[in-house]
């Protein structure tokens, strides 16, 4: 615990937060919401397309997409870092902050594994299988949720 | 434009709706969820049309796009609430007028892409490459609708949207 606090109550800290630059925070959190555009708009066009929607795209031409959920990803994991230090102390004893990763690692999670079982496989090429569809619609929801808790947490700052 | 500012915040629906305290953070979190939507499904028409996911036919890209439309009217939604809500901090804030500017654009780009190239791009072999002309739409909407995102993140921080 003495650890997050010394990372909120930085140098570091003071000097992004307290900045009169915009090319600190504000800079970082809109790269966020770049980061968060890219993701989860390149994850729900992969579930909705599991779920049928634009069912005549065949799965397999959307693999490229899962390079653009690595893009975006890679962006938030770094932005999000940055993010965390300054505000470490109050995040780690807020659940809304675990609701957030928990859903965010269990949607990727499921997306790579609609990957394997739809997106990627030679043999399929319009209906995915139910089980990647329970996937799709679990990920999909999950990606709101952390969208959600994600926004609440501007919320719940000390 | 001050006035007419002060006359939204007057009303008692801006008061009454600004009384919600649940209804900003509702907003704000349908807000995020509808740009995804709007990125997700007309970015990837955009990188169609620029000549990425060859193979895939962009008629099939175009089913996409009730959603993509279905994503924009969350945000106009959400985002005619947000300023009858709070009405001075967009109307007197040059880079909300920026962003509004961006989603003109945005839409005037996708008009002449549906009067003047979804024709021949509906009708392209799947593995063609695309014209200049609708690598041109696509890298254009994808700029415009990224300009829209940051000028609406940027808005308390830039100019004077504080």
């Amino acid at each position: 615990m003495a650890f997050f606090h010394s990372l909120q109550n930085s140098a570091f800290t003071d000097w992004f937060l307290g900045s009169d630059s915009i090319w600190t925070y504000p800079t970082v959190l809109t790269l966020h919401t770049i980061g968060m555009a890219i993701l989860v708009g390149a994850s729900f066009v992969i579930n909705l397309r599991i779920l049928q929607v634009a069912g005549a795209i065949p799965l397999q031409r959307l693999q490229p997409l899962y390079r653009f959920v690595w893009i975006g990803f890679a962006v938030n994991l770094l932005s999000g870092l940055v993010l965390f230090v300054t505000e470490a102390a109050d995040r780690v004893i807020d659940p809304v902050f675990y609701v957030k990763l928990l859903s965010i690692v269990v949607a990727l999670s499921f997306g790579i594994v609609v990957k394997r079982s739809a997106i990627g496989r030679a043999d399929i090429q319009h209906v995915a299988p139910a089980g990647s569809r329970v996937l799709a619609a679990a990920s999909l929801a999950l990606w709101i949720v952390a969208i959600v808790s994600g926004r609440l947490m501007a919320y719940l700052k000390h | 434009m001050t006035e007419f500012a002060a006359w939204v915040e007057s009303t008692s629906l801006s008061k009454t709706l600004f009384g919600m305290s649940w209804l900003w953070p509702l907003c704000e979190s349908l807000h995020f969820i509808g740009l995804c939507m709007l990125i997700g499904a007309a970015g990837l028409l955009d990188l169609r049309l620029m000549g990425m996911f060859r193979g895939l036919p962009i008629r099939h890209v175009k089913a996409l796009m009730p959603w993509g439309i279905a994503g924009f009217i969350i945000n106009a939604t959400t985002g005619a609430l947000f300023l009858t809500m709070q009405p001075h901090l967009y109307l007197s804030s040059g880079v909300w007028w920026s962003k509004v500017a961006f989603i003109v654009i945005a839409g005037a780009n996708a008009l002449f892409f549906e009067t003047r190239l979804a024709l021949p791009a509906l009708a392209m072999d799947p593995d063609a490459d695309t014209s200049p002309g609708m690598k041109l739409v696509g890298a254009f909407s994808l700029f415009s609708w990224f300009a829209v995102l940051y000028c609406g993140r940027m808005l308390p921080y830039l100019g004077t949207g504080n």
